[in-house]
């Protein structure tokens, strides 16, 4: 047993390191439906802490995306609770920044009015909120574009219109659902650089939730891996790749067999998935 | 619809030279006798009458009392078109209960009341604004329902995630993202409403270019009647042209 | 835990809040007519009691001459649908299958479609008499354009796949037209038909009221030049029922999906 002083010191030995700055804790969420009751997330916990990385990985199905809704505030009804910078998630929070899968710019708006419209909502002045959304625009290299509309914009561009909008709001932690989901290989890592860039310039707290496994190892310092439905964490892996990073790095050794050891697990998951799938439909028909 | 992509010369040109070859035969045919020249008057005829039309029919004033009337049929449009149209959208019970009824309403004859409404208003510019005004409320309606409900999912959450109140999802990302099609609906009750504003005013024979059809019908002034008829029409064109090209230039940034 | 089995809705109500909202309206919109019509506030008869449309609703179904009426109006649409419905379908068909012919000619139907055709009566009384005949013609022209506008769309959206199949098994003209084109284009026709027998059935009464001795719209002016108000109102509903329900009549028969609300 640990003595009095032992545990104060303890305690203290665990403030004065870096506490973590998102604390999930013990989510389970299930949802009703006409197949009966299915559980998405099965007490899942793990921590980010103040300017890490995380990418959370797993197939199709497995729930990622209902972790992402519970974490950003969109959705309710849960056990467990999630802690950003020590207070409890209820809704959306202002310290934690969306950004989606889907197409999320407001066709309606110029891009440096997309960037604004986070410090538009806050009350900042016109000009004010315009200088500083340039900042942004810069910051994601959408230099000399902050008069287009989405429209006259490639898929890349309008993803990274979305994450400089979020990044404006400055939140301690970004958190992303697949935001390059619906690009191509080459262009994933060209925008995966450029994420890695605003993460070492800004100090940003990241979580990834991807299913693309070179998108994971290449932006995150761990990786978890999660199972197919019911989500839970298999494994937690340490990505110790040297930093700063670009997306050379993707020819490395050492990157091909975290690539392998993570697949390794993946696929064990995703072949469930599948057989699922597969069985649901056999079902179907009969 | 269909999009006229650009100007290709080849179809324009067969376009309008068929026009022009129709015209022609016409006026062979009639003047050869083949066409009774007392029931289609001979195209150069009704060039004529064009100009003699213009001249002695004080047609920018006719144009002007038809205009004022749309206008005020859009008015009464963009008021109380998108306010049920909001009112409906907001209230979901509401909207669950008379959708369907304001659908059903979209395709009966409501012209046909022009009669009730001449007892009510007279034969007055009341009667064909509130024709027009009821003629184009359906699609006014449905459209601004169909383009709030229509918002895409994802910006509906971008906005909770920035935390906006419910005034300014509404009015920061639902209402410019229905914008597009809540003007589709304008345009289209618009047309519905001139349509019928212009025939009531030849039915009761009271109003502006409406008006001159059936005077004109009636004094028997057949190349006038004509003339009259071409000149409406023309007007009709270009009012949906320039509103197309209208509704093109506001799709891209919407 | 997690219980498993299947989750089974609860029973739904007999009567759910939409039909009580829908009821409740109606009833207010009845109640308020009435008080207006006891009030005596808009001059007299304008607003007639409930009980005297009704009245005049049953008077009007059990008149022989009403229904004798009925069947020239039905008769004259019916015509105007046969000859415009298919004048447009062919003209639709044609120009959805030729990008030349539809860039050369499909703007002058767009641009012509949305134009009040009710100016062109009196060109069609003097071709074709002051009887039934200028009637059809105006049904005529109302409904061939967006029956054409709708089979050029129609044919324009066909799966092309599926014209080539038809030409893989040389088909010929009408038999392409009769079992690839018309059932692949079911949908956007049938709406084009709604439309079409929408602005028919205006263009047709519009012209009974303007000049006419018979038919529904004659009737209509009829009680208007005659201050029957019940009658025009009989006469009123009776025309929007009837107009709505073949308006329904004729999206079931083509396989339309009411919205779910």
């Amino acid at each position: 047993m640990p003595t009095a002083s032992q545990i104060s010191s303890l305690s203290e030995r665990r403030a004065s390191a870096a506490s973590p700055l998102l604390v999930v804790d013990d989510i389970v969420k299930r949802f009703a439906t006409p197949e009966g009751e299915v559980t998405a997330v099965d007490h899942m916990s793990f921590e980010v802490r103040a300017g890490e990385f995380l990418a959370v990985i797993g197939p199709s199905g497995c729930g990622k995306s209902t972790l992402f809704n519970i974490i950003g505030g969109l959705l309710d009804g849960y056990e467990g609770r999630v802690t950003v910078a020590g207070e409890i998630v209820r809704g959306p929070h202002p310290s934690i920044g969306m950004v989606f899968q889907e197409e999320s710019t407001f066709p309606w708006r110029t891009v440096s009015e997309n960037v604004a419209f986070p410090l538009e909502i806050a009350g900042m002045a016109k000009t004010e909120r315009m200088a500083r959304a340039q900042h942004f625009i810069d910051l994601v290299g959408l230099s000399g574009f902050d008069k287009r509309y989405p429209s006259e914009l490639s898929g890349g561009m309008r993803q990274r219109v979305a994450i400089a909008r979020t990044l404006a709001s400055e939140p301690k932690i970004l958190l992303m659902d697949e935001p390059f989901g619906a690009l191509d290989e080459q262009t994933r890592l060209l925008l995966g650089d450029k994420v890695l860039q605003i993460q070492h310039q800004l100090k940003q707290t990241c979580l990834l939730i991807t299913h693309n496994i070179t998108e994971a190892v290449q932006l995150a310092d761990r990786v978890l891996v999660m199972t197919y439905r019911p989500g839970q964490t298999k494994r937690m892996v340490p990505i110790e790749l040297p930093r700063p990073r670009s997306s050379e790095i993707v020819s490395s050794d050492a990157f091909g067999r975290y690539v392998a050891q993570i697949w390794g697990d993946l696929r064990e998951e995703a072949s469930r998935g599948m057989r699922d799938d597969e069985q649901h439909v056999a079902e179907r028909k009969s | 619809m269909m999009t006229l992509r650009g100007y290709r010369v080849v179809p324009f040109a067969l376009g309008l030279g068929t026009l022009i070859l129709l015209i022609a035969a016409m006026e062979l045919l009639i003047r050869a006798g083949v066409v009774n020249k007392f029931i289609v008057p001979t195209p150069s005829q009704i060039g004529g009458a064009f100009s003699r039309v213009i001249a002695e029919e004080d047609i920018p004033h006719r144009f002007l009392v038809t205009a004022r009337e749309a206008f005020w049929a859009a008015v009464l449009l963009v008021v109380f078109g998108i306010g049920i149209g909001v009112l409906l959208y907001r209230v979901q019970l509401l909207r669950a209960a008379t959708e369907t009824w304001v659908a059903a309403f979209a395709s009966a004859p409501t012209v046909l009341m022009y009669p009730l409404f001449l007892v009510i208003f007279g034969r007055s510019e009341k009667t064909i604004i509130m024709m027009g005004f009821i003629a184009g409320l359906p699609a006014v309606i449905l459209k601004t329902i169909e383009g709030l409900s229509g918002t895409r999912r994802v910006l509906i959450d971008v906005g909770r995630s920035f935390n906006l109140t419910e005034f300014q999802l509404f009015w920061k990302i639902l209402f410019p993202a229905a914008l597009a099609t809540i003007f589709v609906g304008l345009r289209l009750g618009m047309i519905f409403a001139l349509i019928n504003i212009v025939g009531v005013e030849f039915l009761i024979n009271f109003g502006g270019l409406g008006q001159l059809i059936n005077d004109l019908a009636e004094r028997y002034d057949l190349a006038g009647t004509y003339a009259a008829i071409c000149f409406v029409i023309l007007v009709s064109v270009v009012f949906f042209f320039l509103t197309d090209r209208l509704e093109r230039w506001l799709r891209p940034a919407a | 835990m997690a219980e498993t089995g299947r989750l089974t809705a609860p029973a739904a109500p007999f009567v759910g809040p939409v039909t009580l909202v829908r009821v409740a309206i109606i009833a207010a919109v009845l109640v308020i007519w009435e008080a207006v019509a006891a009030s005596g506030l808009l001059f007299r008869d304008v607003v007639p009691s409930l009980l005297v449309i009704a009245r005049a609703l049953v008077e009007l179904l059990t008149d022989p001459s009403y229904y004798f009426n009925l069947g020239v109006t039905a008769g004259e649409i019916g015509t105007a649908m046969l000859i415009g419905g298919l004048a447009g379908l062919a003209v639709g068909i044609l120009l959805g299958a030729n990008p030349l012919l539809a860039s050369a000619y499909e703007a002058f139907l767009y641009y012509l479609g949305p134009t009040p055709k009710i100016i062109f009566f009196p060109v069609m009384i003097m071709w074709f008499g002051v009887g039934p005949g200028s009637k059809i013609a105006m049904g005529v022209i109302s409904c061939f354009f967006p029956v054409a506008l709708s089979a050029a769309a129609g044919m324009r959206g066909i799966d092309r796949v599926l014209i080539r199949v038809g030409r893989s098994f040389r088909l010929t003209t009408w038999q392409m037209v009769t079992k690839i084109y018309l059932p692949a284009m079911r949908m956007p026709v049938i709406n084009g038909v709604r439309l079409g027998l929408g602005v028919a059935i205006i263009g047709t009464l519009l012209a009974e009221t303007k000049l006419s001795n018979k038919g529904i719209g004659f009737l209509i002016i009829n009680a208007y030049s005659t201050f029957n108000m019940p009658r025009m109102y009989a006469l009123l509903i009776v025309l929007f029922v009837l107009s709505i329900g073949v308006n329904a009549l004729v999206g079931r028969f083509g396989g339309v999906e009411t919205r779910k609300t």
